[in-house]
């Protein structure tokens, strides 16, 4: 009809040609000085690539667009570099100002492409007005950054994007296991769909186009005209993920008051979902690195029965409202101080009103409604870690398929709650696990079925509560540990003497060490740019704790044991002079009250005394925080043994005052961190105290 | 000294300093905060030292649930300690850093009044060679024969060092 349409497949391929040669121009030109000869020559050589391939690919339409330009810069460029220039970085001006406006003649261009594919009849008649109103849109947009005005707006617009975004990944999961259910195609549909709408309304172009695209395709799967497997969901996910970098994006922008900055894959994709929407599936431009772009392979990786399970459809209008956690913050601190004032006002009316029934009886019930009152705030900074566990069958997903491993993933107890920093910090961590035990715990197909098992590995993500703890278990049913391998490795390094006695525990605790490599197994999915050693850093970071246990041939379990929150600790509260201190219970180990002959002075080198045998530094807590002991004398004060990470250090303190469940407060903005000293806690009695960081402390010793 | 450039720009800033001012007793001298820079004002409480801290922070008390550090402004000002009397009193103020916001408090001998100072009785704070730095100084307040040193609160507790004041104030005196 139309030589738009007619000639698409050849101009398309040339006109993403042109666009990674601008693309190539861009880098080239915008980091170079006027005297960069290397750059120039690169810059004027795809120039003359540009203006060529405009020439004989594109079409009437497109090529005055490009050729010409690009013949101009690459005369520019020329003179440019045999120095025939008065005002070099001028001339360097406008060739950058060109490239910019190529740029973004390129992203219009695939924007316009969008409408004339998608429908034919408009494209027909009325294809080219199309094109240069949307061209003079995006223009506008690459200059407008998003006022100040609308900032509030567009954050909202952002976090409320990303959590339908995530709605729409998990569907798209759930929709894999079970094709073609209707109601996860319409989530997803509906969830693009809303992200287009807002999009449009804040004028957001780039969000909004691929938003536009993936919504046509989805309305195809929607009236059961398209099937959504295999090359789609791919298709889909890559869209999801293309989205949220807009996203990042966009905040970046708003965040810096800047335009917003242009996506240069964009293009390729949108075009891509046009073409999978007339039912054909094009590979990723090379440009476009895209790790799901070659489609349709046909390993199989089942995921997720368990993972979307009954927290699955859409979490619409559940009655929940969003609450700043400044706010929440507060609301918890002053329950904590109405507790304090409610114990301490209740003691003295106690003491005052002892036979008064009617009194006593009321000061009870207000005791019990202010206990409800901060079991209540303190549960309300709780969530389920169903959310992180779904962002694991997408990463079970993707590197199962990648390694060519075929997993069978459930996800149990997603409903187990915990506290909102501890649920965002285990994430990386979980991360990691899961890509280690999905590309070196399970096997591929054929071993497994050499082995007698199922051609499908089995990995299990579980959580459960368990004495004041959440123990989060990442169990594989692959190939375990293998323990000789490690040990090898171990001694190679010099982590270990071939002579050490180790348990199997222990030298399961040595892929936990820095340097550690069991190179046999690295593949470049795990990459191991980060491993498992800063897997436990972050993991003890949050007070938590690895176990491992694995079995060769059978597979390996992970579990970690973390506190529900981060907010409280269990405290000894230690008194030195007239001042209290909070020692973690997590790190003492035993106390004890020293007989003069334990104590030893070592020239130089401090003090000592003798536990058990081992020499352990003393650490007079009144000397480094320099207050008054009630004695100086080691033989009428107590001694804490304090360890961190097999270190072990005793503290000398005046006397042990008792065991106290306390929230950690930062000690405020002003004072910052200070050493030997991680935080303060309000006692019962309303009065504040500092909290001793071991590890810190034992530096000073 | 200063020229005409110097008058046009110093009469624009100090035209923003008219305003409400929280008076407050140093030693001999009087002090001013801007009043939306209070938080509360109350007796001293008990003050939970924090180790390794310098001199003039005092340590941090529990202010509802909340901790905050508390410093003493005459250690800060390098003057002399005094007793503690019944109208000692800690002021918290809102701090504005790296564009975040906490409160501080701060202990004085005793606060005084809220005063209406005009811009016109507000004067730059003069120069006392380059050894003393006054930028922490907003203005001095006039009022009748007496002079207010009228302070940038956020100014004073961003250094962790003490201010040498005592030329401030023998000029202010």
């Amino acid at each position: 009809m139309q030589p738009v349409q007619t000639d698409r497949n050849e101009t398309s391929a040339a006109f993403d040609a042109i666009a990674e040669l601008i693309e190539n121009v861009a880098s080239a030109v915008l980091a170079a000085d006027a005297n960069d000869l290397t750059a120039l020559a690169t810059a004027h050589s795809c120039f003359q690539q540009i203006a060529n391939t405009a020439a004989a690919g594109l079409d009437s339409v497109q090529r005055p667009r490009f050729e010409q330009p690009a013949a101009e810069a690459g005369k520019l460029v020329e003179r440019l570099i045999l120095g025939e220039m008065a005002e070099p970085e001028a001339g360097l001006r406008s060739v950058t100002e060109v490239t910019r406006q190529l740029q973004q003649m390129v992203r219009d261009v695939s924007a316009a492409i969008a409408p004339t594919v998608l429908t034919p009849l408009v494209a027909g008649e009325a294809g080219g007005v199309a094109t240069k109103s949307l061209q003079a849109n995006s223009l506008e947009e690459a200059k407008a950054a998003i006022t100040a005005d609308d900032a509030p707006l567009a954050l909202e617009f952002i976090s409320e994007a990303n959590a339908h975004i995530e709605a729409a990944e998990v569907s798209l999961l759930k929709l894999e296991e079970a094709p073609g259910d209707p109601e996860a195609v319409n989530a997803i549909f509906r969830s693009f769909h809303t992200v287009k709408g807002v999009a449009g309304f804040l004028n957001l172009k780039q969000i909004g186009g691929l938003a536009h695209a993936a919504e046509n395709l989805l309305d195809l799967a929607r009236k059961g005209k398209l099937e959504i497997a295999g090359g789609i969901v791919d298709l889909v996910l890559e869209s999801i993920d293309r989205l949220k970098g807009l996203l990042t994006l966009l905040d970046t922008a708003v965040k810096t008051q800047q335009p917003i900055g242009a996506e240069p894959r964009l293009p390729d994709l949108i075009h891509r979902l046009h073409a999978a929407a007339e039912g054909k599936l094009i590979a990723a431009a090379p440009a476009a690195a895209s790790p799901a772009g070659v489609a349709g392979e046909p390993t199989k990786s089942a995921a997720a029965p368990g993972a979307g399970g009954k927290a699955g459809e859409t979490s619409h209008g559940d009655g929940a409202i969003k609450v700043s956690t400044e706010r929440l913050d507060s609301l918890i601190n002053m329950v904590g101080e109405l507790v304090i004032s409610q114990s301490m006002v209740s003691q003295d009316v106690t003491a005052v009103a002892a036979g008064d029934h009617r009194v006593l009886r009321n000061l009870a019930h207000l005791g019990k409604i202010t206990r409800e009152l901060q079991d209540l705030a303190m549960s309300m900074r709780m969530v389920p870690i169903q959310g992180v566990f779904q962002k694991m069958a997408r990463v079970v997903r993707d590197i199962g398929r990648k390694a060519g491993k075929e997993v069978d993933f459930v996800v149990v107890g997603g409903e187990t709650e915990l506290d909102r920093n501890v649920v965002e910090a285990i994430g990386d961590p979980l991360v990691h696990m899961v890509r280690n035990s999905v590309d070196h715990g399970i096997e591929t197909p054929a071993q497994r079925l050499a082995a007698g098992k199922t051609p499908a590995g089995r990995l299990e993500l579980r959580a459960r509560h368990q004495a004041g703890q959440i123990i989060i278990e990442i169990a594989d049913h692959g190939r375990g540990l293998n323990t000789e391998r490690i040990l090898k490795k171990a001694i190679e390094s010099g982590l270990v003497k071939s002579t050490d006695p180790l348990t199997e525990q222990q030298i399961f605790q040595l892929i936990f060490a820095a340097g550690l490599s069991t190179a046999e197994k690295i593949t470049d999915i795990s990459g191991r740019g980060v491993g498992m050693d800063v897997v436990r850093k972050n993991v003890e970071a949050l007070r938590g704790r690895i176990d491992i246990q694995s079995a060769a041939g059978k597979g390996t379990t992970f579990s970690i044991n973390l506190p529900l929150t981060l907010a409280v600790i269990d405290g000894m509260v230690v008194r030195v002079g007239s001042e209290r201190y909070i020692v973690p219970i997590t790190s003492i180990e035993q106390s004890i009250r020293p007989l003069p002959e334990q104590l030893s002075t070592v020239q130089g080198r401090g003090e000592l005394c003798s536990v058990r045998n081992r020499l352990l530094p003393l650490l007079r807590l009144h000397k480094v925080f320099n207050v008054k002991p009630r004695t100086e004398n080691p033989a009428e004060s107590l001694v804490v043994i304090v360890q961190d990470n097999q270190r072990r250090c005793c503290l000398l303190v005046d006397e042990l005052l008792g065991q106290q469940q306390v929230v950690i407060k930062s000690l405020g903005d002003s004072i910052g961190a200070v050493k030997g000293v991680s935080g303060g806690a309000i006692l019962g009695d309303g009065s504040v105290s500092v909290i001793l960081d071991v590890p810190s402390l034992m530096d000073l010793a | 000294m200063s020229t005409t450039k110097n008058d046009g720009a110093t009469s624009m800033s100090v035209g923003a300093k008219g305003g409400k001012y929280l008076t407050f007793v140093l030693g001999r001298e009087e002090y001013g905060l801007e009043i939306l820079k209070v938080r509360e004002i109350f007796g001293v409480m008990e003050i939970t030292a924090v180790p390794r801290m310098p001199p003039h922070v005092r340590g941090v008390i529990n202010l509802r649930g909340q901790v905050i550090a508390v410093v003493d402004l005459r250690a800060k000002f390098a003057m002399a300690a005094a007793a503690q009397t019944e109208q000692t009193c800690i002021i918290v103020v809102e701090i504005l850093r790296d564009g975040r916001k906490f409160n501080t408090g701060i202990i004085v001998d005793k606060v005084s009044e809220v005063l209406s100072i005009p811009s016109e009785s507000i004067e730059d704070a003069p120069s006392f060679g380059e050894a003393v730095k006054t930028d922490f100084i907003l203005g001095m307040g006039k009022i009748g024969h007496s002079v207010k040193i009228l302070l940038d609160i956020d100014k004073v507790l961003s250094t962790n060092e003490a201010i040498a004041l005592e030329a401030v104030t023998r000029e202010a005196a």
